[in-house]
C-alpha cells in the first residue's frame, strides 16, 4: 500500500452548541496535500466483473423476492424455534469445524469444539439447545477457505456464485471441499436421502439471512454501487474470519483526520 | 528499577482504560439519544431524521471521513466542490447511520467491552445488539480531539462502514473519471432516494 505524506491543518475551533456547529462545519479549510489520496489501495482483483455483476443482479432479485421475505417470516417464529434451528444447524457443522481447526494447528480449539459437539448432541438434545455455551465452551467457526488461507493460499479472483453469492477462487474451492467432505451430506447420499442436502442448505441460508435483514437493507438502500459495497464487505468479513479477529484490534484503521472538525 | 517499570506499566494500563471508559460513557448517551428518537412515536419521521442527522453531524468526524472515502478524487477538486461534497457526505453518513440504527430500535443493547488502542490513540467500544435468537456486535472507533470525542468508524460484524463506503464511492468515482463535482450530483440523487426510503 502506497501511503503518501499528508499535512494536517489545525483549525482550533471549539464548538459549544449544536446549531452553531452545524453552520460552521461547512466552512472547512482544505489543502490538496492534507490527505492520503491513493487510487488503488482498496482494489480487489475482479477480472470477471461484468459477469459477476450480472449474476449479482440475478441474486439480488432472487433475494428480494424469495430469500428476504422467507427470512422475515422465519424471524417472526417464536424465539425458541429460531434458536433451536440455528443451534441444530451449527451443531451439524461441528465435525468439519474440528477438522479445519486441526488442519490449522488449533489443537485447543479443536478439543473445545469436540466438547461442544458431544455435549450439545447429547445433553443438548441433538444440538437443539446450546448447553455448551452455558458451560463456557464458546462457538468458533472454521472452514476450508480459512484453512487454505492459513496455509498461504491467496484469495484468487473475486467471483459471485449463482444463489450462493460473493466468494473468491479460494473460498469457492473451500466450499466445494466442505460439500464433498461433509459427513451429513455423505450419509444422505449413502442412504439414498439426497433431498436432505438442498433442504439443509436452504434452511442454513434462511437462518443466516434472518440474522442480517436490517444490515443488508441498510447497505442496499444507501449504496451508490451496491455491488462494490457487497464485494468490500465480503472481503472484510473473510479477512476477519481468517485472522480470527474477535475484537477488531487488528483491523486496519482508516486514516481519518479530525483536527479540522 | 523493576518496581518502577511495573508502576509505569500499571499507570499506563489504568490511564488507557480510563480513556476507554470515558469514551464508552459518552457513546452510550449518544446511542441512547438516537434509539430513543426511534422509540418516540409522537415525532414525525422527518423530525426524527433531523434529530439523528444533527447528532451524527456533531459526533462523527464527518469531514475527515468524507475526504478519506473520496480517495484520489479529493485532490483535484475545487474548494467549492469539496465544500458541497462534504455537506452531501454528512447527510449521506446520517442516512446510513439512521438506516442501521432503525433496525435496532426495538432491540436491547449493551456496551460489552471497551479498550484503548494507545498506538493509534483510538478507543474501541463493542456494543452487543440482542435479537430474538442471536446477537450482533458493533464496534465503534472513537478518537479524542480538542477535549471531546469523535466517532471515526463503525464496524458491524467486522465490516467497517468507512472502508465499505470508500470502496462504494471509488467504484462510482471511476465511472466519472474521479470528478468529484459530477460524483456529488450522483450522491445528491442517492441521498434523496435514501431519504425517501427512510421517511416513507
Amino acid at each position: 500500500m502506497k501511503v503518501k505524506k499528508y499535512i494536517l491543518i489545525l483549525i482550533p475551533v471549539v464548538f459549544f452548541s449544536l446549531p452553531s456547529w452545524s453552520l460552521d462545519s461547512d466552512k472547512i479549510q482544505t489543502n490538496s496535500e492534507d490527505f492520503e489520496t491513493s487510487y488503488n489501495e482498496d482494489e480487489i482483483y475482479d477480472p470477471l466483473e461484468s459477469m459477476n455483476r450480472a449474476i449479482f443482479n440475478f441474486n439480488n432479485v432472487a433475494d428480494k423476492i424469495i430469500l428476504e421475505p422467507v427470512a422475515k417470516g422465519y424471524r417472526k417464529l417464536p424465539s425458541p424455534i429460531q434458536s433451536g434451528v440455528g443451534n441444530f444447524l451449527n451443531n451439524l457443522k461441528m465435525p468439519l469445524v474440528v477438522i479445519n481447526q486441526l488442519l490449522q494447528g488449533q489443537g485447543g480449539n479443536a478439543v473445545e469444539t469436540t466438547g461442544r459437539f458431544i455435549i450439545n448432541s447429547t445433553v443438548g438434545l441433538l444440538g437443539l439447545i446450546d448447553v455448551a455455551e452455558k458451560v463456557g465452551l464458546e462457538q468458533k467457526q472454521e472452514d476450508f477457505g480459512q484453512t487454505l488461507a492459513t496455509w498461504g493460499v491467496g484469495d484468487g479472483f473475486y467471483i459471485v456464485l449463482p444463489i450462493f453469492g460473493p466468494s473468491n477462487l479460494r473460498d469457492a474451492s473451500g466450499m466445494m471441499l466442505t460439500s464433498i467432505t461433509d459427513p451429513i451430506n455423505a450419509y444422505a447420499v449413502t442412504e439414498g436421502e439426497g433431498w436432505i442436502i438442498p433442504v439443509k442448505t436452504a434452511t442454513n441460508a434462511v437462518n443466516d439471512r434472518s440474522k442480517i435483514i436490517d444490515e443488508v437493507n441498510a447497505l442496499r438502500d444507501n449504496s451508490l454501487d451496491y455491488y462494490a459495497a457487497v464485494r468490500s464487505a465480503y472481503y472484510q468479513n473473510r479477512k476477519a474470519a481468517i485472522i480470527n479477529d474477535n475484537d477488531n484490534t487488528s483491523m486496519p484503521l482508516p486514516l481519518i483526520s479530525i483536527e479540522f472538525e | 528499577m523493576k518496581l518502577l517499570s511495573k508502576i509505569i506499566f500499571f499507570i499506563f494500563l489504568t490511564t488507557s482504560q480510563l480513556y476507554a471508559d470515558e469514551a464508552s460513557d459518552w457513546l452510550k448517551i449518544e446511542v441512547d439519544f438516537i434509539l430513543e428518537a426511534y422509540k418516540n412515536s409522537e415525532i414525525s419521521n422527518e423530525k426524527r431524521f433531523s434529530m439523528i442527522e444533527n447528532t451524527v453531524s456533531y459526533n462523527f468526524a464527518g469531514t475527515g471521513i468524507a475526504k478519506h472515502v473520496a480517495g484520489g478524487a479529493w485532490k483535484n477538486a475545487s474548494k467549492e466542490t469539496k465544500e458541497k461534497y462534504v455537506k452531501l457526505f454528512k447527510k449521506h453518513l446520517a442516512l446510513n447511520i439512521a438506516s442501521i440504527m432503525q433496525g435496532y430500535a426495538n432491540q436491547e443493547y449493551s456496551l460489552i467491552n471497551s479498550k484503548y488502542d494507545s498506538k493509534n490513540k483510538v478507543s474501541l467500544i463493542d456494543m452487543n445488539i440482542l435479537t430474538n435468537s442471536s446477537s450482533i456486535t458493533i464496534t465503534w472507533r472513537v478518537k479524542q480531539s480538542k477535549e471531546r470525542f469523535y466517532i471515526i468508524d463503525l464496524l458491524v460484524a467486522n465490516i467497517s462502514l468507512v472502508k465499505t463506503k470508500r470502496s462504494d464511492f471509488n467504484s462510482m468515482l471511476k465511472n466519472v473519471n474521479n470528478d468529484l463535482k459530477i460524483f456529488s450530483e450522483l450522491l445528491n440523487k442517492k441521498n434523496e432516494e435514501s431519504y425517501n426510503l427512510l421517511i416513507n
